[in-house]
């Protein structure tokens, strides 16, 4: 319920004790994310009395509070973004990862759903999810879509779901991929796969349910025991505002580096850096016809699509 | 330090504490700590303990444990038979255990499906992240972050207080009333006002596959107010990737789920009301088979006002004197 309404900003009631602002409307806008951080920034830097913690999402934030009334919070972020000046860099780290396209270990989460749970379901069909989403693209095979995946960085835009599950958006509006989650949804994934749900990407940090059409596999993204000295310092290898590009290996190659990781013996690799916002939305114009051709492409196979 | 020692674990009991993980949801923690946060305080305070002591929550009884010193305990929830070293004790009130005296717990026939058990000191399990409350799926928590079973030892804290009863008692049935507030996503711009109607008068079922995630529901069908979900998803529930609260009525595909304290902090389905605060403890008390839930909606004011009359009833000094 909207308890609110400015300008491109709607307040509305999750409860007695927080409160969801969402800025836009509901489209796949990076700037909005970019807004959701900036905003988050200054939460955290000038916390108003009665806020407990915030929890931003792709184009929102929950507020969680006590003790006092949300009119209070409303007021103090009409503030915030009265004041908020555009950012032109973001502190932004670039994190390498590999996958495993189709491997074994997301084509058993697959095999256990057709078995136990949904036989018919059109996204199931070989034993795998990701020809359904070549299907569903219009991509011409799978080397399509694994270039597609490959050939852009994906925007950490916030965490959450599980401890440490990254969701993801490509910077490169060309090489956007969309298909629908599950119906119902999976009980079993495991650790590592790589999910695709609408246009977001994800990672599953534990084995656990899950909703996201699987490409494949790649490195654990959460450990709590710091095997890894990457996860020493925090459980959660990714951070929001971080950029994740994926380089293509085998199977058996990646379990060869998800042992290593176990082992310590693996370096993650992590370049520090900033993300130039500036440079960034200079350049999607001169792209933008290119991602709607493409687009176009993608949503009439999508048409043609049955959906599960 | 003193020592629990379990002997029989039921089929869930975890270490938990108030209000549990707090400051991590933007890392997708949810809080965990106890699903009926009504009886897990009144435990900790009948026995003396601060309100962010750890104690037990057991599910459907069938528990027991030894204590290695003479300390206080309180058992609170669904109703069940609770004895000392054989001995019928009263639920809702704390009672003197001595060392090497048994604490069990029977079957929880119902109404009611969750108890709490208050122990002076409070579990002493190192916190992980800021609390002692197990969190099972991320393996963290309580004990290695698990259910306790037969054979555990958990340390004790040091032992104060008096034995007293807890006066506002509060009343377990089978058809439960949840108050709860619109939205966030809920009529005109996700759900029709017919189907607000519906979620509101309702008699919604518990489905057996509830849990510390969330509570499912069952009885009826959304006509929803958009065709899509759009960019988000073929189904008009799907809307793009979001924050949840705790006590969220997440409408997946068409099916609601409360979402509990184990729950997702965040995903693509609409929420279509949120369960008060001060209503929050009865998800910890719905038996998954049999048990019923209707919504009421609510306001903000009445909410605050609730939940103020819920932490006035849980002071120190509203506990009824011997």
């Amino acid at each position: 319920m909207i308890a609110a309404q400015r300008a491109g900003v709607t307040y509305r009631y999750a409860g007695d004790r927080a409160l969801l602002v969402e800025y836009g409307e509901m489209e796949l806008d990076l700037r909005l994310n970019f807004r959701v951080h900036a905003v988050d920034d200054a939460l955290r830097a000038d916390p108003p009395a009665g806020l407990v913690e915030t929890a931003p999402g792709f184009r929102s934030i929950l507020l969680s509070y006590d003790g006092v009334r949300p009119e209070t919070l409303i007021e103090h972020l009409d503030g915030i973004h009265d004041g908020l000046e555009e950012r032109l860099e973001i502190p932004s780290r670039l994190i390498r990862l590999p996958v495993a396209f189709d491997d074994s270990e997301t084509r058993k989460a697959v095999r256990r759903y057709a078995d136990t749970i949904r036989t018919d379901a059109p996204n199931v069909e070989g034993g795998t999810n990701v020809d359904y989403v070549v299907r569903y693209n219009g991509f011409a095979d799978r080397e399509e879509l694994y270039e597609a995946v490959l050939g852009t960085e994906q925007w950490a835009g916030f965490i959450g779901f599980f401890p440490g599950l990254p969701f993801m958006f490509p910077l490169d509006p060309r090489e956007t991929v969309f298909v629908p989650k599950y119906n119902p949804s999976r009980t079993w994934t495991p650790e590592g796969a790589v999910g695709l749900g609408g246009p977001c990407y994800s990672i599953y940090p534990v084995e656990s349910a899950g909703g996201y059409q699987l490409l494949g596999r790649t490195l654990p993204v959460y450990d709590l025991r710091g095997r890894n000295a990457v996860f020493r310092e925090s459980p959660l290898l990714v951070r929001p505002g971080d950029r994740v590009r994926f380089h293509r290996v085998e199977e058996d190659e990646l379990l060869r580096l998800f042992e290593n990781v176990h082992a310590d013996r693996y370096r993650y690799e992590i370049e520090d850096g900033t993300f130039d916002v500036g440079a960034y939305l200079d350049w999607l114009p001169s792209i933008a016809a290119e991602a709607g051709e493409r687009r176009a492409r993608r949503d009439q196979a999508a048409a043609e699509t049955p959906v599960p | 330090m003193s020592a629990v020692e379990i002997l029989e674990g039921g089929i869930q009991t975890t270490v938990q504490d108030y209000p549990g993980r707090r400051g991590l949801l933007a890392q997708g923690f949810f809080p965990a700590g106890p699903m009926d946060h009504l009886a897990f305080r009144a435990a900790n305070l009948l026995v003396g303990n601060p309100e962010d002591a750890a104690g037990l929550e057991v599910t459907l009884g069938n528990v027991s444990f030894r204590v290695g010193a003479d300390t206080l305990a309180a058992v609170c929830g669904a109703e069940a038979p609770v004895t000392v070293d054989g001995a019928e004790v009263p639920l809702w009130q704390s009672v003197q255990v001595g060392a090497g005296s048994e604490l069990a717990i029977g079957p929880a026939r119902g109404p009611g499906f969750r108890l709490y058990v208050g122990l002076a000191g409070g579990i002493d399990v190192p916190p992980v992240l800021g609390s002692r409350a197990t969190y099972t799926m991320g393996a963290l928590g309580g004990l290695e972050g698990r259910s306790l079973a037969a054979g555990d030892r958990l340390p004790l804290g040091d032992a104060r207080g008096q034995p007293q009863p807890f006066a506002a008692r509060p009343e377990y049935v089978r058809d439960w009333e949840l108050r709860a507030m619109r939205g966030p996503q809920s009529a005109p711009d996700f759900l029709t006002e017919a189907d607000m109607e519906m979620l509101f008068t309702r008699a919604w079922s518990v489905n057996p596959n509830s849990n510390r995630t969330g509570i499912r529901l069952e009885g009826g069908t959304f006509e929803w107010a958009r065709r899509s979900g759009g960019i988000a998803g073929g189904h008009p529930s799907n809307i793009l990737d979001n924050p949840y609260p705790v006590g969220a009525v997440n409408i997946n595909g068409d099916l609601p789920v409360i979402l509990a304290p184990d729950g997702p902090t965040a995903g693509g389905f609409v929420v279509a009301a949120t369960v008060i605060h001060a209503d929050l403890w009865k998800l910890g008390q719905l038996r998954p088979v049999g048990d019923t839930v209707r919504f009421r909606e609510t306001t903000i004011e009445e909410a605050v006002e609730l939940d103020r009359a819920l932490d006035e009833s849980l002071r120190p000094e509203c506990l009824e004197r011997p």
